[in-house]
């Protein structure tokens, strides 16, 4: 291993290694902050960036509050020269992922780096050296923490801001990692819908057939019966994603924290249980963009310790006017059968009753054709790549 | 000019102690009771803070030996052994403990205490004497008082003694070296690597001594010590044992080549100008050696009450961490909680040392408890009910049992182990890795009031947050506070207690800085 990791030392193709940069593990709350905050000076002027709230951040780091770290584990790092914070990583180890899959990876996730591969580098190596004591022999990301978390790098579709739960990134990063030796694993796609135009006509008129002849009903969530509802979209979700790339079932304490948050956000008109003869048998989850909120309250709900960005968030909310279609999933004995279509197209014409311009359906496997040329076939468009990179240890 | 005195007028922590009921020391014992239980103001305690782990202080033969040895020679022997303070019985001691230790040769000195001191007349000035950092304070300042130059290691940690032999050998090949470590360490309770000391002090020509004061009695199957218990007693060069602990009485021993403790015997000053052991006490060693050679099924019941006692507060969700031996070290964490522990202990019925820094890293105070072979099973299942007790009020354990635990392994003779592998806060706490909560006042007032209001404003963020991240279920705990807090009401004065006076002792320790 000690051999490997010299040869890869002295790779030419590789950055030098910065002899003015330090790279350290997060420890104290005064590092923890330094972390969070990087974000300010690496996206200064970027007019699509939406930084989280740094309390989310905290609260995401947090071992205690956190359902990741019920099983995983994560080190933070800093890169800093001459005192300023210049990057960011976090290895993770995710025994479940690994269980589930048969694989030994390691991640990486919530990098942030300035322009400078020998910073990248020294972060990586970082992370490898971590990984590398836990014994992993590959690492794959961004992944943040999970694939039921924030997945992958953004590689095409810069120009519009992040939807809700979906990352950004400086358009400079894919170069960053691919100088480090990192290559392609998978490709993600994000899809546009506008719903300023009824759905295709043939589209519409297909479903209704198949809606007639395998008697589905479709009904909003209801939120007053929220915890056997959970259960029940728990059941469909672990089943239905069950096969795809990458997918490992959520906790019940991921499951539960998802929900949480997801609550405050969603309109149970467009949150839709498909049912044949009352049992659950698919689902759709779409969410109003809350970013568009977020992005007002520039990552603080207090301002000298006035609710400013508290106000401007409540405020934006009530103005927005794009969605992100999260989850469709159908249970298995139900695909290929025009479920998913029958979901889309109610999802759709409940986002036009309710004044929605349109919105984002993301993200979707590349070679997970099936669905791809289901929202084609709605009149969605591709609007972002994003990339998750692997590299041997 | 300043004042001798006055860094004794300006010292806090005593006082706050003492404001605060909190002061553990000092405390007059007023009756014993076989030493398994004491009367202390009036009270009838059970004792699990001495270190008379064969329980022979209260041995009618020793108590009787100790008797006719004053009768027959008085109270004391006014005088060095040099000089006119030899008597036989301390000639046969010395003779009865070499041929105990397998040495050619041993020295009997007043105290323990002295006998590490009595070290620094062998180690010169250019000699190196490398040193666990965990190491008594005796040893400490037996080094100290010596002319040879110190190099400690972290505990247990034998890389770094290896790097600083290495260093050592490569600096000053011609410096004399010694390893010196205590056996069984005291207050953690784990035993020293000695098999690995041995192959570095072998590889790098060094010499070794172990200090068994906790451990001459209790480890190996004639409870020889260190040495013994990893059939390593040819490779130890010098043995170091006190009378105060197994031996049921006052003094301490130096065993080895004869010609060192003939030195030792002549030039060293804790010798010297000092009183020798009084008759009583030297009387007193020899019977419980006698003792402790003949009947090793009290070995045995000690390291099976070490065991139950180990395996009890694990059991409870207690951590005993890396203790092998019946020192069984429990860990609180804050000082000022260790101290509130030990008083309810105390109030309860049950005495226990608290043990807190500069003894320990801060954040690792703990209660050390101690056990004898005489306790009985029924002293030892009422001690773990008291801690339970406590335990469970003062939140350091759960409100219900952890489902497992991991059982404790107990040096026993022949089974080589050293320590058992301490848990993360164990290990956390005992490297010193501890969040700091809280700020000083000093630190405070050197802050720019930018940075004050930049604190405040997260504050305000932070509580910002959590209001508006209420769920139902948080609502209804908010409900259920008031009851709670009248609930835990009894517990409260404590909790401020513990918080005010982390106050004071922080602020006082920045005094001095």
């Amino acid at each position: 291993m000690a051999a490997a990791a010299e040869m890869q030392n002295t790779d030419s193709k590789q950055p030098p290694l910065p002899s003015d940069v330090e790279v350290t593990p997060v420890r104290s709350s005064a590092d923890r902050t330094a972390f969070i905050r990087l974000t300010y000076s690496i996206y200064e002027g970027d007019p699509n960036f939406v930084p989280h709230l740094e309390m989310e951040r905290r609260d995401f780091m947090d071992p205690k509050k956190h359902p990741f770290f019920e099983f995983g584990e994560v080190e933070f790092f800093l890169a800093r020269r001459a005192g300023k914070t210049v990057g960011r990583i976090a290895a993770v180890s995710n025994p479940r992922y690994n269980e589930f899959q048969g694989t030994n990876v390691g991640f990486f996730g919530l990098f942030e780096c300035v322009n400078d591969a020998g910073v990248a580098r020294a972060l990586f190596e970082k992370a490898a050296e971590w990984l590398r004591a836990k014994g992993f022999t590959s690492v794959i990301g961004p992944m943040s923490y999970s694939t039921n978390g924030e997945v992958g790098l953004l590689i095409e579709g810069f120009n519009t801001p992040p939807a809700i739960m979906t990352t950004y990134n400086p358009s400079w990063y894919a170069a960053l990692i691919e100088a480090n030796g990192f290559t392609k694993a998978k490709d993600l796609y994000a899809w546009e819908l506008s719903s300023s135009t009824p759905p295709p006509e043939k589209v519409a008129r297909i479903a209704e057939k198949i809606r007639q002849r395998e008697g589905v009903t479709v009904r909003p969530v209801n939120l007053k019966d929220f915890d056997a509802e959970v259960a029940r979209v728990k059941t469909m979700y672990n089943s239905a994603w069950e096969k795809n790339w990458g997918f490992v079932p959520m906790t019940e304490g991921e499951f539960d924290h998802l929900a949480r948050d997801l609550k405050q956000m969603v309109r149970p008109e467009l949150a839709l249980v498909a049912e044949v003869k009352g049992e659950p048998v698919g689902f759709a989850l779409t969410i109003p963009d809350a970013n568009e909120a977020i992005k007002a309250a520039n990552g603080r709900l207090t301002t000298f310790g006035l609710p400013i960005g508290l106000a401007k968030l409540l405020l934006a909310t009530r103005r927005i006017r794009r969605l992100r279609l999260v989850l469709l999933g159908t249970v298995e004995g139900y695909r290929r059968r025009g479920l998913d279509a029958i979901l889309y197209l109610d999802t759709l014409n409940k986002a036009r009753e309710l004044g929605y311009e349109g919105g984002e359906i993301s993200w979707t496997l590349e070679d997970n054709h099936l669905v791809n040329r289901a929202i084609e076939s709605m009149g969605g468009k591709q609007s972002k790549r994003y990339r998750v990179y692997e590299k041997p240890l | 000019m300043s004042d001798v005195f006055e860094k004794c007028r300006s010292w806090k922590d005593y006082r706050i102690a003492k404001a605060t009921g909190l002061y553990p020391y000092y405390r007059a014992i007023e009756e014993s009771y076989g030493a398994t239980e004491v009367q202390i103001e009036g009270r009838r305690i059970i004792m699990v803070g001495s270190n008379n782990y064969l329980g022979l202080s209260a041995d009618p033969r020793v108590k009787e030996a100790a008797i006719k040895a004053v009768e027959r020679y008085g109270t004391t022997c006014s005088g060095s052994r040099l000089l006119n303070g030899t008597l036989a019985l301390h000639e046969e001691l010395e003779q009865r403990l070499a041929k105990f230790l397998n040495r050619e040769a041993a020295v009997v000195i007043s105290t323990g205490f002295q006998t590490n001191l009595a070290l620094s007349s062998i180690l010169g000035r250019h000699d190196i004497v490398f040193a666990d950092r965990q190491n008594h304070a005796s040893l400490v300042d037996g080094i100290r008082l010596s002319f040879a130059t110190e190099r400690k290691f972290r505990h247990n940690d034998l890389e770094h003694l290896e790097q600083l032999l290495q260093q050592a050998a490569e600096k000053e090949p011609k410096a004399g070296k010694i390893i010196i470590t205590d056996g069984v360490f005291s207050m953690e309770g784990d035993v020293c690597n000695l098999p690995r000391i041995v192959e570095l002090a072998q590889k790098y020509g060094a010499r070794v001594m172990t200090d068994d004061a906790h451990a001459m009695g209790v480890l190996g199957e004639k409870g020889r010590g260190t040495s013994e218990y990893f059939g390593l007693e040819k490779e130890t060069d010098l043995v170091m044992g006190t009378f105060s602990k197994s031996f049921a009485s006052l003094g301490g021993v130096l065993a080895g080549p004869s010609d060192v403790i003939n030195y030792i015997r002549h030039k060293s000053r804790s010798v010297i100008f000092s009183a020798s052991m009084t008759p009583a006490s030297i009387a007193s060693a020899l019977k419980a050696l006698e003792i402790i050679e003949a009947e090793p099924q009290r070995r045995a019941r000690l390291l099976d009450i070490a065991e139950k006692m180990h395996n009890g507060f694990r059991a409870m969700g207690f951590d005993t961490g890396v203790s092998v031996t019946p020192v069984v070290p429990v860990h609180i964490g804050d000082q000022v909680k260790c101290f509130r522990f030990w008083k309810a202990l105390h109030e309860a019925g049950v005495f226990a040392n608290p043990v807190i820094p500069p003894a320990v890293e801060a954040g690792h105070a703990l209660i050390r408890t101690s056990y004898m072979a005489t306790h009985t099973d029924e002293q030892l299942d009422r001690v773990l009910d008291i801690f339970e007790q406590i335990g469970k009020k003062m939140d350091v354990i759960p409100q219900t049992r952890p489902s497992t635990y991991t059982p404790v392994q107990i040096a026993r003779p022949g089974t080589m182990v050293r320590n058992n592998k301490a848990s993360e806060k164990w290990a956390a706490a005992s490297e010193g890795h501890n969040s700091h909560n809280g700020f000083t006042l000093d630190q405070l007032s050197r802050m720019s009031s930018r940075e004050v209001a930049g604190r405040l404003f997260d504050a305000v963020e932070t509580l910002t947050w959590r209001a508006a991240n209420l769920q139902p279920e948080d609502i209804r705990k908010l409900g259920q506070m008031p009851m709670k807090l009248w609930e835990k009401r009894a517990n409260i004065p404590g909790i401020l207690l513990e918080k005010g006076a982390n106050f004071f002792i922080r602020n006082g320790h920045e005094d001095r800085s």
